[in-house]
């Protein structure tokens, strides 16, 4: 479609509230031979129950669940179909509704979208949000194969068999279109796998630099081996609730906005369009930009831009009352399974204009502590350590970045990062340099979770209620 | 002409149900193949194996978009997302156009059939209103906006898939 009609247009509006008040997550390893994914699975619903200061014993919260929305990516990878069932019997839910949400990279996001809408419509009052992922039971070269079947068989995945070879040439053609410096995409790398060293969950944390990003081995030019996230095995969870039984259950609850978009699977198909405004944008903001694409023989969204990004924020901005992106979130979580799709995300979600997502990263907005000025910056982007730096159980993620986001909004970083007793249960131990990299007074948060080179995009925002 | 970039794959057994042609891909053995139909975009894979680069096109003129005059696709499709008709079959004579943008694969996934390294290319093709992914036959250093023509792999060295059609700097 390159021309909407109002219908189109029409902005989500739940029926009643949504509220989230308890999220859970396993720790996240490139393998995990110790346990099965059902036990992980139980590792994220036992922290969601018992951590999360539920005014509640844990089987009593258990006791309120009337439907559960699971996510999964591929079935290829865990080799079994209705995984769902398996899992749900294994958390004891039986015989209670459940269904399995498929949106490739965006499955932990859609899952929440479908748990919410449970909610907002009142089929259920108490949703249990939980996904997953093994993607250890494959060498990396195969997984990468089974991950390529998310490109169109009969037209691309012959061409590649390797996710990263279609990420590739839309960081080509922005580094031409905008004149990127490789530098601030290798600085994105840098910097999430940084924030990774502070959480116990991840799986890749490093302090790095930006030289030995850009000297790594190539996977797919220009994108080098720091700049591509992992295979990634574990688990996260969410409860949503209605209004009710969230102020039942704890005295922070969290409001959720949650909407998604979709383009086209193959990236050449995205005909032109003119850009779906954000509420802080106007047309006279992009004459230029037009003008450029036009030089360029450009096109929005292109292989630059994320259609279903921006159709996403478009929709949970407005369900949310967000008018200007940069000043309205104190931080958010982008889905940066590949250091240019965070970079291209930044024009897509209106943190800053299209073009000008690389002086974006420079100003220092998205660090926890801008660099250049020592103070906090704007708008902190994957202090979890993102995917890069944290985890991609494809299904979990986008449930993952929700409970980080949840946790920084209820000013609970350090009751979930710096516990050492954390570390230690998943036998690590708490770095001596560890930082906190708790937003003080955080009040909204975003959380991106993305599929394909775009397919499926669903943003959620949350708001302390 | 000799070409530095070599596919390591044998054609794939073809079979044909009425009009379409169904692609075998034995994935574990003969008991395991898959059969997948090509559908209404045969003439699509047919043509390439006959040195045809074979696209479609909305004629209908109560289509809100192309009003009888769309643009082509490729990938074909058969019918029109735009207005939901049956799509028109053209053939792209003599197929150039322009590296819109690549990357240079150094390695593929398991079972990939292409000889790494290679560069994979989207081209901007003269009169086509998508971006066509592909990949090109020579090895050395290319930009985006080298042009480039299309390259087929016909008769007996057909794959029967999307490798039949490849690219060569002009």
């Amino acid at each position: 479609m390159i021309e909407f009609h109002e219908g189109n247009l029409r902005v989500p509006r739940w029926t009643r509230p949504v509220y989230m008040v308890a999220a859970g997550t396993s720790d996240f390893r490139k393998r995990y031979p110790q346990k099965k994914l059902e036990e992980l699975c139980m590792m994220a619903f036992r922290m969601l129950l018992e951590e999360n200061n539920l005014k509640m014993d844990p089987l009593e919260v258990k006791g309120l669940i009337n439907f559960c929305s699971y996510g999964e990516f591929a079935d290829h990878f865990q080799d079994q179909l209705l995984c769902e069932a398996k899992v749900h019997d294994y958390l004891g839910l039986d015989l209670l509704p459940n269904f399995g949400v498929k949106t490739g990279g965006a499955t932990g996001g859609s899952a929440m979208l479908a748990g919410a809408q449970s909610v907002a419509s009142g089929y259920a009052d108490c949703t249990l949000v939980l996904g997953w992922e093994r993607m250890d039971e494959v060498k990396t070269w195969t997984g990468n194969y089974y991950i390529s079947t998310a490109a169109c068989k009969d037209f691309e995945t012959r061409l590649a068999r390797n996710y990263a070879s279609y990420y590739a040439p839309m960081a080509r053609r922005f580094q031409e279109m905008y004149d990127v410096d490789e530098r601030v995409r290798a600085e994105i790398a840098v910097k999430n796998r940084r924030y990774a060293c502070f959480s116990p969950f991840s799986q890749q944390p490093g302090n790095h630099t930006i030289e030995e990003v850009l000297e790594g081995e190539i996977v797919s030019d220009p994108l080098r081996f720091l700049e591509c996230c992992a295979m990634s095995v574990g688990s996260s969870a969410a409860l949503l609730c209605s209004e009710e039984l969230a102020h039942k259950l704890t005295d922070q609850p969290v409001l959720v906005y949650t909407a998604g978009g979709s383009h086209t699977l193959r990236t050449g198909d995205r005909r032109p369009m003119r850009i779906p405004l954000l509420p802080n944008e106007s047309e006279a903001d992009y004459r230029e930009l037009y003008a450029d694409m036009e030089k360029q023989d450009g096109r929005w969204p292109g292989f630059e831009s994320f259609g279903a990004t921006r159709f996403a924020a478009y929709m949970a901005y407005r369900m949310a009352g967000v008018k200007n992106p940069v000043e309205d979130l104190d931080l958010v979580e982008t889905h940066d399974a590949f250091t240019i799709s965070d970079l291209q995300t930044y024009g897509d979600v209106g943190l800053t204009l299209y073009g000008r997502e690389q002086d974006y990263v420079r100003s220092g907005d998205c660090y926890h502590i801008n660099p250049h000025t020592g103070k906090p910056g704007k708008c902190p982007s994957n202090l979890s350590g993102g995917l890069l730096g944290t985890m991609h159980a494809v299904g979990a993620t986008g449930i993952f970045q929700c409970g980080e986001v949840f946790w920084q909004l209820r000013g609970e970083y350090d009751k979930f990062h710096g516990d050492p007793k954390l570390w230690e249960r998943y036998g690590k131990k708490k770095p001596a340099d560890w930082q906190s990299l708790q937003i003080k007074d955080a009040r909204r948060g975003l959380a991106i979770s993305h599929a394909g080179v775009g397919s499926h995009v669903v943003c959620t925002v949350l708001e302390k209620a | 002409m000799a070409h530095d970039v070599k596919l390591k794959t044998k054609p794939s057994e073809i079979t044909r149900e009425g009009d379409a042609w169904i692609l075998h891909f034995p994935r574990f053995g003969a008991e395991g193949t898959h059969y997948h139909t090509y559908g209404l975009l045969t003439p699509y894979f047919e043509g390439l194996a006959q040195g045809r680069l074979m696209a479609t096109r909305c004629v209908n003129a109560k289509c809100p978009i192309g009003r009888g005059k769309g643009e082509m696709w490729l990938p074909p499709r058969a019918d029109c997302p735009d207005c939901h008709q049956p799509m028109k079959w053209e053939e792209v004579k003599n197929p150039r156009g322009y590296i819109y943008s690549y990357t240079y694969v150094e390695r593929g996934g398991t079972g990939l059939e292409i000889e790494c390294p290679y560069y994979q290319v989207d081209v901007r093709i003269e009169g086509v209103g998508t971006i066509f992914k592909g990949y090109l036959l020579d090895r050395k250093p290319i930009k985006i906006g080298d042009k480039v023509r299309a390259v087929f792999r016909t008769g007996s060295d057909a794959t029967n898939t999307c490798l039949d059609i490849a690219w060569e700097l002009v």
